[in-house]
């Protein structure tokens, strides 16, 4: 009996073990089935849910005729998840790219900085033979996925990359202070492409999908989980006439320089062009790394926008300007003469080449008498109105900023009290340094846009305009948001300022020493001529004119670096530009003759026009 | 010679229960929607796995028209032919999955271990009911049946095959405490395996677990000896798991039983497994998300599913019915195998049942321990439910000699 005693007490001990770990098991079980449900459901579905950001289309650029000037073209990118991503594979991937392994390692690098889950992209821009083959491997690539993206292009055949601008990578610093962006996101970095970033992005989309463990999407195993759609970005529609740009960039090729065309009335850009200028195209999708370190050497700074960027002095394109203040501030009588002996004397002798003889306010702008306006400059030194003066200039838009849709706008230079205290030391400046302001000489600076802009004034009989490149932002087909901004009007700017100062603007067209070449049959034209002083080499040649003088539609300012005289090297380029957008053609085959054979003496011309 | 009405259906039942259950599991694992992301050599395992059913009936059935005295004269032949075949598998075998533990007959993986297993039950059974004055109550008998354990786990060892080797020695306490090994004795080895077991969580758990099993100890022993020496060995097991953890150890290994710790320390890495493994099973709640529908399982988050980690498919897809379900058909085939090995009248038909049981027992302690983070992650198949030819065909022949020394059991007591 004993025997089948210890018998029991095994078989008892046994099945206590057995049951037991029966109950610790069971107890497990509905631990993690029953009571934590709510916390591994969650995270099951969690797992095999992929957010997959889908970029939205970026919006297109038309210009004011609806031409087509930027457009999006369709590439392939591959996309990695490093944490599913085995790095053996590297040279798999190299063969069928055929891209050298060591650019594939630094793109792996640089995704896993980013993140080890979430996808980033690789490869930019694959063509469809080098997709097809990364697809038919995808089964030996975890890891690795691709996005159908899309690059810039531009079919317009203008260049316009000034006013367009191209777009780069987002910098590590864009990444960190905007969420919506992932890393090999392109943004705008010139141009409007960049002030209206935020509207032609659109927002990005979020797509659900499923995939394995290894990161490999499924199409098959659908749960219905709702996706976001991607929200196309705004489209732009500029003021730009894509016909008149591509003849102005026509006319400054091979030149430096800036030349813009505005609608005096609304300020509206019709062309802009910095000379040399860079090709787009290059720059769209795959960067070409050799024209890009190509441009950013180029002495002739091709990335700079002179239009908005550069500042020179304005020569004698203030004259006009001069006039009109001259007369609010009581310092001319514009009809009474004034004796010009080729020289005028205050402490030093300052010259002047226009001939000796009387003149009223018309005909010194004709000629371009510097006397008439040193006198004037005198007497604001003098007086002690070197304020009062350069707050009219301002009121012209000289010296602030034009608030023109376009990046990296210089503020330039209206010498004031301030200014020149902040040059000199305070009262360490005098007369001297005040008489050449009223030539556009000295500390005096201005863009091209600005000079437009305040020529503009004079055209549209006394209203500030606000140059911009954007007509419309088209959310939708419904929805359009008009850029305009509204004129301000100069409340002290009287019409009868303005009359002997068009007449002798136009003078200068019909009558001036460069009539040959700035003359447009049966348009009546009235612009100005300068040269601003160049201590550095050949001085930069100015030209500005509006026409019809009637009903002014068109505004033109023309800068040309070291061109010499602004009569033979700015001058032409504005008048066929006037031509052509008021007549649709060029009349005067012998301007652009003159314009291609062109070449700016070596030595330094006179400071008079 | 044998009485049909002795034969045990039930055992039957649960054996063909729980081999339909590795069936559907290792379908759904294999040739659900995960297929696509398997390769080929993968799906082709569950026919495979329904070739070698058929096989494991027809050696079933076979089994049942030999002798036991088969089983109990050829224990020691049968032992050293496998002990030979294990040593030229170290040689000539075949590594799957870092272990050398394969021997390829006619183009077929056999894992030499797995029959290795019940070579040593049978050998060991055998020993120790050979003579009526042979029982584990004797310390040389205890220790020379340990050495019939300890060289096939040397072999394992050298083959690098860790899992199959901790079979062998959870086997052994079952074998010994049923042939009579002091209660002492068994006490001081329950004491080392879970003084062992909160040590790997950390010092201090380890040293309480101690301090209480020196209090039962005392008040069940009355014995100053038995606390001294418990309280010794329990010190030697402390300190042989922070020394092995930090000296013995691959660090593989070590990142595993890390991982069991503090799955969340490696989400990535080691801990990966026991992450998705528990989500497997807690997110298929109470009904499961139904057959082929569990996203973990077809989605290819679960490693190895139809065979380490094929409870976690069944937990997944059919919740906790199902698992429980499986839980509580080997908490049956135990109690089974227990009133078996009770009820019969010859010791070596007992043992060697008992050998059997603990085989199955342990294989479902470490497999679904691990699967729902109660043990670290140890490669060990579930019986019967996972896929795997050797396996499968080995724990059936256990089920057919069970089913044997069952249905022989008059003809035993002829011979005796």
């Amino acid at each position: 009996m004993k025997l089948d005693q210890r018998l029991q007490v095994k078989q008892i001990s046994l099945v206590s073990v057995i049951l037991l770990i029966w109950v610790v098991f069971m107890g497990r079980l509905i631990y993690l089935q029953i009571m934590e449900y709510e916390t591994y459901s969650p995270i099951s579905e969690k797992n095999s849910l992929r957010q997959i950001p889908v970029t939205a289309p970026r919006g297109l650029i038309y210009d004011r005729n609806g031409v087509i000037l930027v457009e999006n073209e369709p590439i392939f990118t591959i996309s990695i998840t490093p944490i599913n991503f085995d790095t053996l594979k590297i040279g798999l991937l190299s063969e069928l790219l055929s891209i050298p392994e060591q650019e594939i390692r630094d793109g792996v690098d640089a995704a896993k900085k980013y993140s080890w889950h979430r996808p980033s992209r690789l490869i930019k821009e694959i063509n469809f033979d080098q997709f097809s083959l990364i697809e038919e491997n995808s089964w030996q690539l975890p890891g690795i996925g691709y996005q159908i993206e899309s690059k810039r292009n531009y079919p317009s055949g203008i260049l316009a990359a000034h006013t367009i601008g191209y777009l780069r990578e987002a910098s590590p610093q864009e990444l960190m202070t905007d969420p919506q962006l992932r890393p090999g996101d392109k943004v705008g970095k010139s141009g409007i492409e960049t002030t209206y970033e935020v509207e032609l992005r659109g927002t990005p989309g979020l797509e659900m999908i499923r995939v394995n463990a290894l990161g490999q999407s499924l199409s098959t195993f659908s749960t219905g989980s709702s996706s976001l759609l991607p929200k196309h970005g705004a489209d732009l529609i500029v003021t730009i006439d894509a016909e008149l740009q591509g003849f102005l960039e026509r006319l400054m090729e091979g030149k430096k320089g800036a030349a813009v065309a505005m609608n005096p009335k609304s300020g509206e850009i019709l062309a802009l062009v910095s000379a040399p200028q860079y090709d787009l195209t290059e720059l769209a999708g795959r960067i070409n790394q050799t024209y890009w370190t190509e441009i950013n050497r180029d002495t002739l700074t091709p990335l700079f926008n002179r239009a908005v960027s550069s500042r020179q002095p304005p020569g004698s394109t203030v004259k006009p300007l001069m006039g009109i203040i001259g007369q609010q501030m009581g310092l001319i009588d514009p009809y009474k003469m004034m004796y010009n002996p080729g020289v005028y004397i205050r402490g030093r002798q300052y010259r002047d080449l226009a001939p000796p003889g009387d003149y009223d306010l018309k005909k010194s702008i004709q000629f371009s008498s510097n006397t008439y306006y040193f006198a004037m400059m005198d007497q604001i030194a003098t007086s002690r109105r070197l304020n009062e003066w350069a707050g009219y200039m301002r009121d012209f838009g000289l010296g602030v900023r034009t608030g023109v849709d376009l990046p990296a706008e210089v503020q330039g230079v209206v010498p004031d009290s301030l200014v020149m205290n902040r040059t000199f030391g305070a009262r360490r400046w005098g007369i001297g340094d005040l008489i050449n302001l009223g030539v556009g000489q000295g500390l005096f600076s201005v863009s091209p846009l600005q000079l437009a802009r305040a020529i503009s004034v004079i055209a549209n009989g006394g209203y500030r305009v606000e140059p911009h490149v954007v007509k419309f932002i088209r959310v939708n087909e419904t929805q359009w948001q008009n850029q305009t901004p509204d004129p301000v009007k100069i409340e002290w700017l009287k019409p009868k300022y303005l009359t002997p100062v068009i007449e002798g603007m136009q003078a200068v067209i019909e009558q001036g020493n460069a009539r040959y070449l700035l003359r447009i049959p049966e348009i009546a034209v009235a612009g100005k001529t300068g040269t601003a002083q160049n201590p550095t080499g050949q001085d930069h040649g100015w030209f500005t004119a509006f026409a019809p003088v009637e009903d002014p539609q068109i505004v033109v300012a023309v800068l040309m670096e070291n061109g010499g005289f602004g009569s033979v090297s700015a001058g032409p380029v504005g008048s066929l530009l006037i031509e052509y957008y008021l007549k649709g053609e060029t009349t005067r085959p012998h301007v652009l003759q003159h314009l291609k054979t062109y070449v700016p003496p070596p030595v330094k011309s006179e400071e008079v026009e | 010679m044998f009485n049909i009405k002795e034969f045990r259906w039930s055992l039957v039942f649960l054996w063909a229960s729980l081999t339909v259950i590795g069936l559907v599991a290792i379908y759904s694992a294999t040739q659900g929607p995960v297929s696509q992301f398997l390769p080929a050599s993968i799906q082709q395992n569950f026919d495979k796995q329904v070739v070698f059913v058929a096989i494991s009936i027809a050696l079933i059935f076979i089994v049942q028209f030999i002798s036991p005295r088969f089983f109990e004269d050829g224990a020691y032949l049968f032992y050293g032919v496998t002990l030979i075949l294990m040593i030229f598998t170290l040689f000539f075998g075949v590594e799957v999955n870092g272990a050398r533990s394969w021997l390829r007959i006619g183009g077929i993986n056999f894992q030499m271990s797995e029959l290795m297993k019940v070579t040593t039950l049978l050998a060991a059974a055998n020993y120790l009911t050979s003579q009526r004055n042979v029982s584990a109550s004797n310390l040389r008998h205890s220790l020379t049946v340990t050495a019939l354990f300890i060289i096939p786990i040397g072999l394992l060892l050298l083959q690098n095959d860790t899992g199959t080797a901790l079979i062998f020695v959870g086997v052994l306490p079952f074998m010994l405490y049923w042939s009579g090994l002091p209660n002492t004795l068994t006490l001081l080895i329950v004491l080392a395996v879970l003084v062992g077991y909160m040590s790997l969580f950390n010092i201090t758990a380890g040293l309480v677990t101690l301090f209480l099993f020196l209090i039962l100890f005392f008040f069940l022993q009355r014995e100053k000896r038995m606390v001294w020496i418990g309280l010794i060995i329990g010190i030697i097991v402390i300190i042989a798991v922070e020394v092995g953890m930090e000296h013995v150890l691959r660090p593989h290994q070590k990142a595993r039983i890390e991982a069991f710790i503090n799955p969340e320390s490696d989400p990535q890495g080691a801990g990966w497994n026991v992450l998705q493994a528990k989500t497997a099973i807690g997110s298929g709640g109470i009904t499961g998300k139904g057959f082929m529908q569990g996203t973990q399982t077809q989605l290819r988050f679960l490693p190895e599913q139809w065979t380490d980690f094929i409870f976690c498919v069944i937990g997944e897809e059919f919740g906790f019915l199902g698992s429980g379900m499986v839980i509580t058909l080997f908490f049956l085939l135990f109690l089974n195998l227990v009133s078996m090995a009770t009820s019969h009248n010859h010791p070596f038909a007992q043992l060697v049942m008992i050998g059997i049981l603990s085989v199955f027992f342990i294989h479902f302690l470490i497999n679904i321990g691990s699967a729902m983070g109660l043990l670290p992650v140890i490669g060990i198949p579930l019986p019967f439910v996972s896929y795997g030819g050797s396996s499968f065909l080995v724990n059936s022949l256990l089920i057919g000699i069970v089913l044997n020394l069952n249905l022989y059991e008059r003809s035993f007591s002829i011979y005796r």
